[in-house]
């Protein structure tokens, strides 16, 4: 693990990481947005980290943040924050194949844009859902629908 | 007078229709309850064919818009049709309604036509699951019907008759053609088990892949035609295979004809049932192989034998 | 040739649950897929965060029909981390009893399903018929045939008697003979081979990439079991093995999924023995400090990831979910290019979907 932070450490000297270790041997990182990317093509080239076993999205309050869960005997997970302004970032599609369903439910549930993915449709919301992205604070549940009573069926 | 009475008797009542509608729901009840127990469930009651059916005859009759309904009423009634006469030429018990020189080609005519009737069936109702099904049963029957007929030919010869009386009355003088042709008998189950469409040879209606095959888009009255069809093709199946090659009603030891008859189709049909429960599903291209890379030359090398 | 669609699902003889492919063919081949999911989405994230934690162990139990505990594990073990609670052990291993049985339970409804989608319901009845072994046993234990609601914050609801432990002992010792048989069929039966041999292929890489998870990884060789890897529960105090495979078939995730089972079964035996004695459970307080835990089990289908975010209420400010079925999901447009239409139905069982768990 030490190793993994040294060498995201040399490829983004600017960056402050935070490492922070979270319960059931997680180390969690701080990254801006714009270098997730890149620090996701250096824990899959250099470490062989290839197991995303997620991808989580949050609206905070502030931002939305997204983690990406690793994992290979410990976990590591990598946190970005985008604020509100600009809700995009780069796919990892591109060198994680398995990342794009969980790009996809980020994407219908919280309105994030990723850049490049291959087939950005929604997953889990009906083709023709218009009530918002369900996992926003602000998101306004749609109104229980009107029984329909027991008038007889035509 | 009495002469049309008894030709009457024997087209509606015995070895006719109504024989043979009551023997294809026993023979269904018989096979689904075996099975069941085989698998250790209980099975239906004794009824539950009969109920089927009527509930079937009884129930609202909806085809696609574009299926051809003519075509969709006629077909049931043509392979039933076909059926009960090739019925009519294969006795029971050494009763048949009608024998000449040569009624075994007639019967084993007319027994494949339900299969182009039922490749038609699929055809005409235009549904994507009808039309593969269709499709799939008659690549099934070009891979069983060859070995079949083969298989069949074998009785013919040996007992120098092409009437299947005339087969039967041979063998009660010499011996049954199973003890001779013991490869001829399996190939002709297997060839029946292909042509009854039954589990593991139910490729054109695999649930599981085409929901019912042809007959997805069939209900109602035509549905209900299309089962008894399929029932009253089994028995006749069965009995056709048992008097070309289990003796017909000849038995070792002195029983009434009718009960050895009796005893015979229950045990060909308890074969058929534990071969339902034992193989699974095969492949329609692993069905062609089988027919035409074993069972064809098996067949062939059969025949060979039985004409030397 | 010319080229149909055809419609699987959402409601299909082949899927138990609604699931939409659209498969392109021509004549028996299949050219390509769509596939559609979401139609069992009930938005469980969104719920969790506006119920208490008490109240989410049982919306939490429903993700899943067929492994419910092993959510309820998942989360519970996550809260009691946040609030520092030390399980007792004797609940622990009372949680991991009721994983091992659900395993079991799971692994030999998937068998039927699969036998039954390739018309070999001999197998499926009996498959079935022996899982009721195990149903029996769990509504021994918990009440519940499916749905045990067992797990607690803190430990676990239920305790086991002498009686219990005397009568659970042989009818696993009648069921391992059952789970034997059922490997004698699965490793001599031709036709059973015929149709599931070199069928659904997953070559290493596509575990690899898509990040693919449980019996289906390790029937493609990748030696990867979070019970051994990461132990949770009381695993770290049990032994036994990882099965793996290297075929990468249906005919190697059936034999995993049925060797699972036998370990499954040793494990149990282990857990009856060693059972200490003491509480089952402790208090556990109704809010949660702030924090966040990240926690792993192994489902029957492979890695269940919940991560878990408290803001010092008593309701989570977030919970997510992720199952294994949902990378299952991603890898099946490669399994389903050119295969025979009869394949599909293999091709759907084999790498045992459950679209509640995936939709959520």
């Amino acid at each position: 693990m030490d190793a993994i932070l040294n060498s995201l450490q040399l490829a983004f000297p600017d960056d402050e990481f935070e490492p922070r270790h979270v319960p059931f041997d997680e180390t969690f990182i701080t990254l801006p947005a714009n270098h997730l990317h890149a620090a996701v093509e250096i824990l899959v080239a250099q470490f062989d980290l290839h197991h995303l076993s997620t991808i989580t999205g949050q609206d905070t309050g502030d931002a939305i943040e997204l983690l990406y869960h690793f994992w290979r005997g410990k976990g590591l997970t990598l946190r970005t924050a985008l604020p509100y302004a600009s809700l995009s970032i780069a796919t990892v599609t591109d060198v994680i194949v398995g990342a794009a369903f969980y790009e996809r439910e980020i994407m219908e549930m919280l309105g994030v844009t990723f850049e490049g993915h291959p087939e950005p449709k929604p997953l889990f919301l009906p083709d023709d859902w218009a009530g918002g992205e369900p996992l926003r604070k602000t998101f306004v549940p749609l109104a229980e629908p009107e029984s329909p009573g027991k008038e007889p069926v035509e | 007078m009495r002469e049309l009475l008894t030709d009457l008797w024997a087209l509606l009542v015995f070895p006719g229709f109504a024989f043979l509608f009551t023997s294809a729901l026993a023979f269904e009840w018989l096979d689904r309850r075996v099975i069941a127990r085989l698998q250790g469930r209980v099975g239906p009651p004794w009824y539950q064919p009969l109920a089927d059916f009527i509930k079937l005859m009884a129930k609202e009759d909806l085809l696609p818009t574009d299926a051809n309904r003519l075509a969709a009423a006629v077909l049931p009634l043509v392979s039933l049709a076909a059926v009960l006469t090739a019925g009519l030429y294969v006795p029971v018990a050494g009763n048949a309604a009608a024998s000449f020189e040569g009624d075994l080609i007639v019967v084993l005519f007319l027994l494949s036509l339900p299969a182009l009737a039922y490749f038609l069936a699929g055809w005409i109702s235009v549904g994507v699951y009808s039309v593969i099904g269709g499709n799939r049963s008659l690549l099934q029957y070009f891979s069983y019907e060859v070995p079949f007929l083969m298989a069949l030919t074998g009785p013919a010869i040996f007992s120098g008759s092409w009437s299947i009386a005339g087969i039967v009355s041979q063998q009660a003088q010499t011996t049954w053609t199973l003890f001779v042709q013991p490869l001829g008998f399996l190939l002709a189950l297997v060839g029946l088990i292909g042509k009854l469409k039954r589990d593991p040879l139910d490729i054109p209606k695999a649930k599981s892949e085409v929901i019912a095959g042809p007959l997805t888009e069939f209900s109602g009255r035509k549905l209900a035609l299309w089962h008894l069809a399929m029932d009253m093709q089994s028995v006749v199946g069965i009995f056709l295979l048992l008097n070309t090659f289990l003796g017909g009603y000849s038995l070792g030891f002195e029983l009434p004809a009718a009960a050895a008859f009796a005893l015979k189709a229950l045990a060909l049909l308890g074969l058929l049932s534990a071969a339902s429960v034992l193989y699974a599903r095969l492949r329609i291209d692993q069905l062609a192989n089988l027919g035409w890379r074993v069972l064809v030359p098996l067949a062939l090398l059969q025949l060979v034998f039985a004409i030397w | 040739m010319t080229r149909m669609t055809i419609p699987i699902g959402p409601q299909h003889p082949l899927l138990k649950e609604p699931l939409s492919f659209l498969l392109s063919v021509e004549g028996e081949r299949v050219v390509d897929s769509a596939m559609r999911i979401g139609y069992v989405h009930r938005g469980i994230e969104r719920l969790c965060q506006q119920r208490t934690y008490i109240q989410n162990i049982h919306l939490l139990e429903r993700v899943c029909g067929i492994c419910s505990h092993i959510h309820t594990t998942t989360y519970c073990q996550g809260v009691e981390m946040l609030l520092g609670l030390e399980v007792p052990l004797r609940g622990l291993y009372l949680r991991t009893l009721l994983c091992e049985l659900e395993r079991i339970h799971s692994h030999l409804l998937w068998l039927g399903v699969l036998t039954k989608n390739i018309g070999f319901d001999t197998i499926f009845m009996y498959a079935w018929r022996d899982r009721e072994i195990v149903l029996d046993i769990m509504e021994d234990l918990s009440g519940g045939r499916v749905s045990h609601a067992v797990n607690l914050i803190g430990g676990v609801r239920i305790d086991i008697d002498e009686r219990q432990v005397a009568e659970t002992g042989p009818q696993l010792y009648d069921l391992a003979r059952q789970v034997q048989k059922l490997l004698g069929v699965i490793e001599n039966e031709q036709t059973f081979k015929v149709r599931t041999q070199k069928v659904g292929f997953i070559p290493p890489e596509h575990v690899r990439s898509y990040c693919m998870v449980g019996p289906v990884a390790r029937a493609s060789g990748t030696d990867v079991d979070l019970r051994r890897d990461a132990p949770y529960a009381v695993y770290d105090r049990l032994d036994f093995n990882v099965v793996t495979h290297q075929d990468g078939d249906v005919w190697a995730r059936t034999l995993v999924r049925m060797q699972e089972c036998v370990e499954s079964l040793r494990m149990c035996h282990q857990i009856l023995d060693e059972l200490p004695a003491g509480p089952t459970s402790v208090r556990a307080p109704r809010k949660v400090p702030a924090g966040e835990v990240v926690s792993r089990c192994e489902a029957p289908r492979g890695e269940v990831i919940y991560y878990i975010r408290s803001d010092g209420t008593e309701r989570p400010a977030r919970v997510k979910v992720r199952t294994p079925t949902l990378t299952s999901l991603m890898a099946l447009h490669e399994q389903l290019r050119d295969v025979n239409i009869a394949d599909v139905s293999v091709v759907l069982s084999g790498v045992d979907l459950c679209i509640a768990c995936a939709d959520r």
